[in-house]
């Protein structure tokens, strides 16, 4: 009934460099991106017009957010977060415009003959989320080690509190950092699929028949204002993950310094003091 | 016979009995926190999303294991 690709489908090959539909898709989404913020800063005044307002809506919210949460680092990956928060958003929402997904070119003959759409939505291709997950992974992990040094973040990986759990802990804390980007990339890659088939599935449930034809006005409509919704909430979960993970990272060293403080009697003494001293 | 779309409906379907729970929970649970204290609906929000995010990410597994039984 409704014919579902999972991989990309592929448009063509520049040398060693095949280009699919989600890329085109991705790309449509950083030209928009990129007109917009050229369009904003060029005309950016104090006070907003209209159109900066607008503008300024998305930016003003996901920031409240941020300094909220963040911690008191927060202006050193807000940046990170508003962009991914953004690229998510319009990669998503551009998915829902007519023509992406639907215009394209037949492959095959007969039985097998298959609509190849020029545009996919971005994330509808695994490579798409994985590529921001493991942005977001490079980033918190380069921010832990920031905050904490190298040796203290190999000392919160490989060191657990009763020295004997070590070697059933390390494992663990290794295959929750590793989780974080399989998590990450499945959960957008999910939802937004997920939303490209439930709408191909309505769209076929309601022209199957003539009798159920006047429901296609109607039924796509209401799926379309769900998927909405669902951009803006994959989006902001996808941005709040990473914020959260990134600020996990930072905070884990504050804790675990002042605990060394405090266990500063205890036999670690030498240690504490060298930290002190550093 | 082939068993195929059986089971990617058995996946999904059983997939989605606890993260429909889990959410149930959750959200009955933030509707209560902000039913006691209006005021706090802003704090309690990004948590919620973040709580709603990592629980439907369980249904969501199951969706994908779906669609692959599915479609390869």
């Amino acid at each position: 009934m409704v014919h579902v690709e999972i991989a990309a489908e592929e448009l063509f090959a520049l040398g060693p460099l095949i280009v699919t539909n989600s890329m085109v898709g991705a790309l449509l989404a950083s030209i928009v991106l990129l007109l917009a913020a050229r369009w904003f800063t060029r005309r950016a005044a104090v006070v907003p017009s209209r159109g900066q307002s607008i503008l300024e809506l998305p930016i003003e919210f996901l920031a409240g957010i941020v300094r909220s949460t963040g911690g008191k680092r927060w202006r050193q990956f807000a940046p990170l977060i508003f962009a991914i928060f953004l690229f998510v958003l319009i990669a998503n929402w551009l998915s829902l415009l007519p023509g992406v997904g639907t215009i394209g070119l037949w492959h095959g003959e007969g039985e097998h003959r298959i609509l190849v759409p020029f545009v996919r939505a971005g994330a509808a291709d695994l490579n798409f989320t994985l590529g921001l997950a493991l942005i977001s992974f490079v980033a918190f992990i380069a921010f832990g080690l920031r905050a904490n040094g190298l040796r203290g973040y190999l000392k919160e990986l490989l060191v657990s509190e009763p020295a004997y759990m070590t070697p059933l802990l390390t494992p663990i804390h290794m295959i929750s950092e590793l989780s974080r980007v399989i998590s990450l990339s499945m959960r957008l890659f999910g939802n937004v699929f997920a939303g490209e088939v439930l709408l191909a599935t309505m769209l076929a449930l309601t022209t199957a028949t003539l009798l159920t034809l006047p429901l296609a006005f109607v039924v796509p409509g209401v799926f379309i204002m769900l998927e909405l919704l669902f951009g803006l909430v994959q989006a902001l979960v996808f941005a709040l993950l990473s914020m959260t993970y990134i600020t996990l990272a930072i905070a884990e060293h504050r804790q675990h310094g002042s605990d060394d403080h405090h266990s500063g009697e205890a036999p670690e003494q030498g240690t504490a003091a060298a930290n002190g001293a550093a | 016979m082939d068993l195929t779309p059986l089971a990617a409906g058995l996946a999904m379907g059983l997939g989605g009995i606890g993260p429909g729970i889990g959410l149930g929970i959750g959200f009955s649970k933030a509707m209560e926190a902000i039913g006691r204290n209006p005021e706090a609906s802003g704090t309690i929000f990004v948590p919620y999303i973040l709580g709603l995010a990592l629980t439907e990410a369980i249904g969501i597994y199951a969706l994908v294991v779906s669609l692959i039984i599915l479609f390869t």
